[in-house]
């Protein structure tokens, strides 16, 4: 697995920084015997849990990261270790560049976080006072406020939502409106825990788009992390992958891949109900004479994969792609927990 | 290094607050005018029940009628100033550290003491009980024909923000169990406060000293209205010093002050794995 090393920068080049940090949880094991209830009354039984064991990365100013891991891996503990809400055991962490924890106030000036299951919006009020409510908090000049709501209610196409109330909205309305408040400061860094939890399929795209055009264009740091594969392909440049709480792959989704395995899958039409078998080949899926394989380029040359198309007889079509990242993303965590 | 709080930036927050009241108020002033009139209903009952029964027997202990009154009169000041500020679960904290909900509060540009001391304030729909509170003391203040100086009004001002303080370390004191027990300390705050609050209308004067004395320490209900009025109509009962309830509030408030944030360290070091909406920002 590829792990880059923390690279050499000033501290005015990066945004955020983890040093070394470790974050160990505690868990209280339970048994419901008589004899387990008894040894809890007297020695409460516990297991650490390591969330993140010496993790290091940097991220730099503008950078667009997809945070991945399977679930418990650290993810939200990174996110909110970022944000000042919980403690290391050990090791340093930087936002901009300040202490989450020692500068708290201030690093929340130019900080801005979302947790896809929380909103920050005021409940029985309308969209538009949680904002004016923000302006006042955050102490967001005038002209800021009024630039920055002119842009995100264009961007984001919630002209319409200002003045309904926030528990009318529906759930991609909800996070619509809850990325608008978080903008309203403008915030250099985002820090975005799934986003796109329970969006359908156009309030994503949306709301994709929306962060893609302030990253390129404000210059805004983003970080987010989701179990969509194929959305954080799309969005980010730099996928870093935790694993066990430690950093198991940080590189480009395209280095992924290559370090997961160059799979590619292979979808055949055939004309009569005849299923071929290749060699390096693995069928996936058979319907209606579709075939659908699975093969890792990177054992087998694509040259030879056609010779032994070649050979069967009643082909009608072939489309050779990349398998979906998903997929190599699903071998990952199997070949890590495997590895556990 | 924290950003500067400045005065106006805590108007602002105040200013902010009372104006989403206000919004509130008037988007539904029907159900808004009902829910003050149960308060004001709910409040004037327990200090009238007190109240009559002064009548009924000509007083109660060494109290004479209008001095009961006078103990009505600050109770519900006391009620009303709770209401006033304690809006959004700020002074029942036990709710916002049970349901995981302070991580609202970590991401907001502001000290959490300034956000808990501003967010709470409901002038609009909380006031009620506040001006029946100031239109009773008048009339009380008459009625005994007090001398009014302006040593009185600072230590009635003294008296009630003593009073205040000794609620609020009462509730933050008991509500550091929810750093620890999220789902089982997440009410504690309203059941001690809340709980016992009839107590604190009842006029302890003529009661056994056994009774007196832990109310006036272990279970403080009776620095809730009795003793700080007894004081100020110029009476601190059990030879104590006038300055007691201004010395209790600073000693419960340091204790206070030392367990929540012992408290609020573990939370940060332990993080919540509980989270609920409710309750929040609604």
């Amino acid at each position: 697995m590829l792990k880059k090393d923390p690279t050499d920068m000033s501290t005015t080049d990066f945004a955020v920084s983890m040093s070394n940090v470790t974050k160990i949880f505690t868990q209280w094991q339970r048994d419901n015997t008589l004899k387990g209830l008894l040894k809890n009354l007297i020695k409460p039984e516990k297991q650490k849990i390591i969330a993140l064991d010496d993790v290091s990365f940097t991220i730099r100013k503008g950078e667009f990261v997809a945070y991945a891991g399977p679930n418990g891996a650290g993810k939200s503990t990174t996110m909110k270790l970022l944000g000042g809400m919980l403690l290391p055991n050990s090791g340093r962490i930087s936002v901009l560049p300040m202490s989450p924890q020692k500068q708290r106030t201030m690093l929340m000036q130019q900080l801005g976080i979302l947790f896809g299951n929380r909103t920050e919006l005021w409940w029985d009020h309308p969209v538009i006072q949680s904002f004016e409510w923000k302006k006042v908090v955050w102490g967001i000049p005038d002209k800021m406020y009024r630039d920055n709501l002119a842009m995100v209610t264009e961007l984001l196409d919630i002209g319409g939502l200002l003045k309904t109330f926030a528990r009318e909205l529906s759930l991609g309305q909800r996070m619509k409106a809850d990325l608008a408040m978080m903008l309203l400061h403008s915030p250099q860094v985002i820090l975005l825990d799934e986003p796109t939890l329970g969006l359908d399929v156009v309030a994503k795209r949306q709301m994709i788009d929306f962060l893609k055009k302030i990253n390129k264009e404000n210059g805004v740091t983003i970080i987010v992390t989701s179990h969509d594969m194929d959305d954080l392909e799309e969005m980010a440049e730099r996928v870093l992958m935790i694993s066990s709480g430690k950093i198991a792959f940080d590189g480009s989704f395209a280095e992924l891949r290559t370090v997961a395995g160059n799979f590619t899958r292979v979808v055949i039409t055939m004309d009569n109900e005849f299923i071929p078998e290749l060699i390096g080949c693995k069928l996936i899926s058979s319907k209606n004479r579709l075939l659908e394989y699975d093969v890792d380029l990177a054992k087998m040359s694509v040259s030879h994969l056609l010779g032994q198309l070649a050979t069967v007889e009643g082909i009608r079509d072939v489309e050779i792609k990349k398998a979906p990242i998903e997929q190599v993303i699903a071998r990952l965590y199997r070949d890590w927990s495997s590895n556990d | 290094m924290e950003a500067k709080i400045t005065f106006k930036r805590i108007i602002n927050l105040f200013a902010i607050s009372a104006k989403m009241n206000l919004m509130w108020l008037l988007r539904d002033t029907k159900y808004a005018l009902l829910a003050i009139l149960a308060d004001s209903i709910s409040n004037i009952s327990v200090v009238s029940s007190v109240y009559l029964i002064a009548l009924r027997f000509g007083g109660i202990g060494n109290m004479s009628v209008d001095e009961v009154l006078f103990m009505m009169a600050y109770s519900t000041i006391i009620t009303g100033i709770f209401i006033l500020f304690g809006s959004n679960n700020n002074i029942h904290i036990s709710r916002i550290i049970g349901r995981g909900q302070l991580e609202h509060l970590f991401i907001q540009p502001l000290p959490l003491k300034i956000q808990l001391m501003t967010c709470g304030f409901i002038p609009f729909t909380g006031g009620s009980n506040f001006i029946i509170g100031c239109i009773l003391l008048i009339i009380a203040v008459n009625r005994l024909q007090l001398q009014v100086t302006f040593w009185w009004i600072f230590l009635l001002f003294a008296f009630i923000i003593a009073t205040m303080v000794i609620i609020v370390a009462r509730s933050y004191l008991v509500s550091s169990a929810a750093f620890y027990a999220p789902v089982a300390a997440e009410e504690i705050s309203s059941l001690v406060i809340d709980g016992t609050w009839l107590l604190s209308t009842f006029p302890l004067s003529g009661m056994p000293r056994f009774i007196q004395v832990p109310l006036l320490t272990i279970l403080p209900e009776g620095l809730m209205a009795w003793f700080p009025s007894l004081c100020l109509l110029g009476k601190p009962p059990l030879n104590l010093s006038e300055y007691y309830p201004l010395i209790y509030a600073l000693f419960i408030a340091l204790i206070a002050k030392y367990v929540f944030k012992k408290g609020l360290n573990y939370y940060v070091k332990k993080g919540s794995n509980r989270y609920v909406h409710y309750g929040f920002r609604s």
